[in-house]
């Protein structure tokens, strides 16, 4: 068995800086976050905190991301794709909630018949250095949405926190090669797996997505929905969200288009061209992030969109819980008809 | 704030029994202790839901602006900064006096839940919980400007040391240093917009953020596209901003935009007043940029 002293991680980052663009996550002014390592003045390793309150997902589907420029040149157009080389990429200490929801980002953008090349890009070369989470935090509740904390999926490589170093487990093959390339720095000491510690937040989804399905029109979302202000700071920093917008910046005669993260919480996001917006009201958009997350994405895809990171309930400024808010719709009866 | 909890139920119930009003704004104790939270009720049972305690920090007045279209009479709790809000909205047409029911609370000064939830979440390592939220340390009006009741003490204002210090070391700064501080600034926005929605000051039906035909700024989250935003945002609510700090309380990657905030405010002083938004109702008020005066300063220009 392997592991890495916690002492000589600065070393293992710089070894695999060398051939690979790195992230790890950071302290920073404004939140925490995964960043590039060698890491920027003011930016602060940060692997001993529970989790960054901005997710992983920027490492595959950056806030803005530019799709190709254009510029017209008389009578024909030429366009440059703008897409970022096909370079290794490692993404260090990533939680089991987070790499679950990079496997539904992955559902969404690589499965059913469409590949979207701009993630695929960023995504393919990606090696992913899961973190095994052994204290889960007072708004954890990844367990209920059936994640173990101790087996992030999908990754390449598990760290266990052992105290003075990180127990190291290859995971695929890329983790294979590698923990090879790794040889001199990481150390031979057998070790035990941590167990996961208690959870403080627990939720039933049984039934849920069902349950839902006969919920649409329930009077429940207004009065739920109703202290929301649809900033979409929960959407903003959740792991799974992957709502994008294609917008396009034109100048003279060249411009680019560029994709932007969006949110169902904000009326433009269902706005039609005609002026007819389908989730005209704040209840229905706030519906549509918890059916998105609980039913629509389990009926496609056979999973929750929800994976119990916790991140929505510490930032929402009115206080929307989304633990509270299933416990809310479990406890409705409905009419069996 | 036991009692001041036992009045806010008791004028609640008295108000939905007696049906003087359909619905009652105040705030709820969620999961946590540090959790209090919006609440709406429109029964009188569920007046035992209401709290008033040292976290009741939202500006609930921004809520009413769900109601504008309504019929309903409407019951709202204020504190000092969420009447400034009423009068807002009053004073900008957006509802009507006839339509509130009024009961103010004088403000002991408040603790945000956010800040503690945050702090408390481990997501950022060991965060400070502040005490005193930062906005409650620079109220000047803690005691409710406008109101039918008012419940509670008469608070003193809970600023201490200067209101304009932070303003006046920003424009100490020469050019580049103020360029620098506000790229650092407004770099770390993610545009969210939750700074605009949670604003009072904040009514127009149709924002120009929102507007797409044609779309004024820019959605990326560059420091362009981001000045644009945080300029044209801060430009819109110039005398008419009430200091409520909600926009800064709510940023979620902690922009100081009252700074910017407090700056117009000076501005405008200095400019045309002296001038106070929101704080008392008049008939056909209207905030200095909202009317043309021959006399009006024009040296800027
Ligand atoms: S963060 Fe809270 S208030 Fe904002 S859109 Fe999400 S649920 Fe609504
Ligand atoms: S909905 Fe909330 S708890 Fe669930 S994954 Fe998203 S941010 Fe995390
Ligand atoms: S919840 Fe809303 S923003 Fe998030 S992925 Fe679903 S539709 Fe998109
Ligand atoms: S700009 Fe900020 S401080 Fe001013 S009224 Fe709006 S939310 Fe309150
Ligand atoms: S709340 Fe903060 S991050 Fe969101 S738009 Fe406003 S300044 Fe930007």
């Amino acid at each position: 068995m392997k592991v890495l002293v916690k002492d000589k991680i600065n070393t293992a980052l710089n070894r695999l800086a060398e051939n690979s663009q790195v992230y790890v996550p950071v302290h920073r002014e404004g939140g925490s976050r995964f960043a590039p390592w060698p890491t920027v003045p003011g930016d602060e390793l940060a692997l001993d905190s529970l989790n960054t309150m901005f997710s992983p997902k920027e490492v595959v589907l950056p806030q803005t991301e530019k799709m190709y420029t254009f510029a017209a040149r008389g009578q024909s157009v030429e366009i440059k794709e703008t897409g970022e080389e096909r370079k290794e990429r490692v993404v260090f200490g990533v939680r089991a909630c987070d790499s679950k929801a990079i496997a539904a980002l992955d559902e969404v953008f690589l499965t059913r018949g469409y590949e979207d090349g701009f993630y695929k890009a960023r995504r393919e070369p990606l090696i992913i250095i899961g973190k095994a989470c052994t204290q889960p935090g007072p708004n954890c509740f990844c367990s209920a949405m059936g994640v173990d904390p101790l087996e992030p999926d999908p990754v390449d490589v598990i760290i266990y926190d052992l105290g003075d170093a990180y127990g190291w487990e290859p995971r695929s093959e890329r983790g294979q090669k590698l923990t090879q390339s790794l040889g001199d720095i990481l150390a031979d000491r057998d070790f035990q797996k941590p167990s996961a510690g208690e959870f403080q937040l627990q939720v039933d989804i049984n039934g849920l997505p069902e349950k839902l399905a006969g919920m649409f029109e329930h009077p429940l979302w207004e009065e739920l929905a109703e202290p929301c202000m649809n900033c979409g700071i929960c959407t903003y920093l959740c792991p799974s969200c992957y709502c994008f917008d294609i917008q396009v910046k034109n100048r003279g005669t060249e411009g680019y288009r560029f994709r932007c993260w969006d949110s169902c919480m904000y009326p433009e996001y269902t706005m039609m061209a005609g002026g007819h917006n389908p989730r005209g009201s704040k209840h229905e958009r706030f519906r549509n992030r918890f059916l998105h997350k609980l039913e629509f994405f389990q009926e496609r895809y056979g999973t929750s969109l929800c994976t119990g990171c916790g991140r929505c309930i510490v930032a929402c400024p009115q206080g929307i819980n989304i633990v509270s808010i299933i416990k809310r719709l479990q406890e409705v009866e409905l009419d069996v008809r | 704030m036991k009692e001041l909890t036992d009045r806010v139920r008791q004028t609640a119930r008295k108000l939905l029994d007696g049906q003087q009003v359909d619905l009652v704004l105040g705030w709820e104790k969620g999961p946590e202790p540090f959790r209090s939270q919006p609440v709406f009720i429109r029964e009188p049972e569920e007046a035992e839901q209401l709290v008033f305690d040292e976290f009741c920090i939202h500006n609930l007045s921004t809520f009413l602006l769900d109601y504008r279209d309504g019929q309903e009479k409407i019951g709202i709790f204020v504190k000092g900064c969420d009447s400034r809000g009423v009068v807002r909205l009053i004073e900008d047409n957006q509802f009507l006096r006839e339509r509130l029911y009024i009961i103010g609370i004088g403000c002991p000064g408040m603790k945000d839940p956010l800040a503690a939830a945050r702090a408390a979440s481990g997501l950022n390592g060991t965060e400070e919980n502040e005490g005193l939220a930062a906005k409650c340390r620079e109220c000047m009006y803690p005691n409710p400007v406008l109101y039918d009741e008012l419940i509670g003490d008469e608070q003193p204002p809970h600023l201490e040391g200067e209101r304009f210090a932070q303003v006046k070391k920003l424009e100490g700064m020469s050019a580049e240093e103020r360029w620098q501080f506000f790229s650092d600034m407004f770099s770390r926005c993610i545009r969210c917009y939750a700074c605009r929605n949670v604003c009072v000051a904040c009514n127009c039906r149709r924002c120009i953020f929102d507007e797409t035909r044609p779309q004024w700024v820019g959605r990326e989250t560059n420091l362009m596209d981001n000045i644009g935003y945080h300029v044209i945002r801060a430009m819109h609510v110039a005398g008419r901003c009430v200091e409520c700090g909600e926009c800064e309380r709510v940023c979620p990657v902690g922009i100081p935009l009252m700074l910017l905030n407090r700056k117009l405010i000076k501005d405008v002083n200095e400019l045309f007043g002296p001038y106070e938004a929101s704080l008392k109702l008049e008939e056909e008020a209207s905030p200095p940029l909202s009317v043309y005066r021959p006399d009006d300063p024009d040296n800027f220009l």
